[in-house]
């Protein structure tokens, strides 16, 4: 005879090991028998709730509203040494759900609606007015609060639910507290959402109470706040990584990049495998002109068992500019394998461009290019680059042509506009010419080249 | 092998001007490194990735039956 396992040691056993969607679909057949079981409701719910769990600290739901109006958000000085993103905003070594940009739809939708199409959601009874008894006789309240919160994204109902339990435990429990925080925040009332952290802090010293609060200045446009803010919770917990992490994160995006490094490598200091301050100082050193050094960290990064597109890329353009040819071509190679997206293909193929052009295979560099464009239609620095080459080959009007759709696809960037500036010089239209040295200018003041081409040209309007 | 004898000679001229003109050249955009992903931003991909598949496969048994 077969002696099978209790199917909810079975279960909890799954659940330990983060083998969700069996988990629950074993809690599921015990509540086909006894719909009253306890333990088994509770479980599946927590089952459910891990599956499309993640980190509140991480996630900042930027609408299209913020994303097109932005009013709250840091204020963004020029940086025009680093690449930009589609936005404009630097990019760094890393990239947050916060910090992405480009596909603002998608991601909202990703947040914003039940998280998964195929998961069956608990067969919940509307829910109750007094949630308090009715909660506790078959959940427990947390677990029910984290259900409604992360699985149903029901975040109305879930504020009803915390303000219920706050008052039940007479406004003395931080947890529910912060929980309350989190639903504002999320509501988008962000001042509510500070006086319930800040209440929740009185009571209780937490870090992630730090973290949501500092996050709620971040969005209210206050980094000074935000930043004393985690100094003081650096007094309390010295040496606290996600803290110190949060500093950097605050310069890196006032463009503060030295700053950011500094704290980075107190990062690290604590917790020598930390992606993003890895990741983060190395592309510090490869913007510095130190692509030796910044080969050493994403190497590091290999080590550590990172294996994706984007780091076997940045080793690629590492080992290149650090002389390490052999190594070249092979990383670009792995990366194009590891691919997952057009657009990451356009910037690989933009960055093999790089190299032939590094190596004077024009040939190449065009082709490179043109497969950049071909992936990502939209790829402002393939069109600009490919606009260099043209001239060299005296297509003056093709390359005119790929400038100007640089131009209107990045403002932000300095390269077009000063590019068109000359060779609109050179084709005799001063008046394009001065225009476009203007816009270049704007994008970025201290460049020489652009001042001496802006002199020399008001020089030319003088004498006339 | 005989040493090859150059019939040119490298000139550095003792006196007289070098002058250099300066002329600016059109500039290339810098290379890009790719920033890594967060661990909650591929969670967030991937579940959108697989929310996708479960619509699409939704269509097309839908279709299948209609």
């Amino acid at each position: 005879m077969e002696v099978s396992m209790d199917p909810l040691f079975l279960a909890w056993s799954y659940c330990r090991r983060r083998k969700f969607q069996q988990c629950a679909d074993i809690c599921t057949k015990i509540l086909q028998d006894g719909p009253y079981d306890q333990a088994a409701w509770s479980l599946k719910t927590r089952a459910l709730t891990e599956i499309v769990y993640i980190d509140e600290v991480e996630v900042d739901e930027e609408g299209i509203a913020e994303m097109l109006l932005d009013e709250n958000s840091i204020a963004q000085v020029g940086q025009p040494l680093l690449p930009m993103t589609q936005s404009g905003r630097p990019i760094t070594g890393f990239v947050r759900p916060s910090t992405q940009s480009g596909r603002p739809g998608t991601m909202e939708q990703a947040i914003k609606t039940p998280r998964t199409a195929s998961t069956a959601h608990l067969t919940w009874p509307s829910i109750p007015k007094n949630l308090i008894y009715q909660g506790n006789k078959i959940l427990s309240l947390q677990t029910l609060f984290e259900y409604i919160f992360h699985h149903e994204n029901d975040i109305k109902n879930a504020l009803d639910l915390a303000a219920q339990a706050t008052e039940h435990a007479q406004f003395k429990d931080w947890w529910w507290k912060v929980q309350l925080g989190k639903c504002y925040y999320r509501l988008g009332l962000y001042r509510e959402a500070e006086k319930q952290f800040r209440s929740a802090l009185n009571h209780q010293e937490v870090v992630d109470t730090y973290l949501y609060l500092a996050k709620v200045y971040q969005r209210l446009d206050q980094p000074i706040t935000a930043l004393n803010l985690f100094k003081q919770g650096l007094d309390h917990f010295p040496g606290e990584v996600t803290l110190l992490t949060g500093i950097a994160r605050i310069h890196e995006e006032m463009n503060n990049i030295t700053s950011a490094t500094e704290y980075y490598k107190d990062v690290l200091k604590q917790d020598n495998t930390h992606v993003e301050a890895i990741a983060c100082i190395g592309s510090n050193h490869f913007y510095t002109d130190q692509p030796e050094i910044a080969l050493r960290f994403y190497r590091r990064l290999l080590q550590m068992g990172v294996y994706n597109c984007q780091l076997y890329n940045n080793l690629g353009l590492c080992c290149f500019y650090a002389q390490q040819y052999d190594m070249t071509l092979s990383s670009f190679e792995r990366a194009l394998s590891l691919v997952t997206n057009d657009e990451e293909q356009a910037d690989v193929w933009y960055n093999i461009g790089h190299v032939a052009v590094g190596i004077g295979d024009v040939t190449l560099a065009y082709q490179c290019f043109k497969l950049a464009l071909a992936f990502n239609n939209d790829h402002a620095e393939a069109y600009n680059n490919l606009a260099v080459l043209e001239l060299r080959k005296g297509r003056v009007e093709q390359s005119k042509a790929f400038l100007q759709t640089a131009a209107s696809l990045a403002p932000h960037m300095y390269e077009p506009h000063f590019n068109l500036s000359i060779l609109s010089e050179k084709i005799g239209d001063l008046q394009s010419s001065y225009i476009a040295a203007q816009k270049s200018e704007d994008a970025f003041p201290e460049h020489v080249d652009t001042q001496q081409l802006l002199k020399q040209l008001r020089e030319h309007f003088a004498a006339l | 092998m005989p040493e090859v004898k150059s019939i040119f000679r490298e000139v550095l001229p003792k006196q007289g001007q070098l002058s250099m003109e300066d002329v600016p050249t059109m500039v290339l955009c810098k290379p890009k490194l790719l920033p890594l992903k967060s661990v909650t931003l591929e969670k967030l991909e991937k579940m959108q990735t697989e929310a996708q598949e479960a619509i699409r496969q939704q269509e097309v048994s839908l279709k299948e039956q209609g």
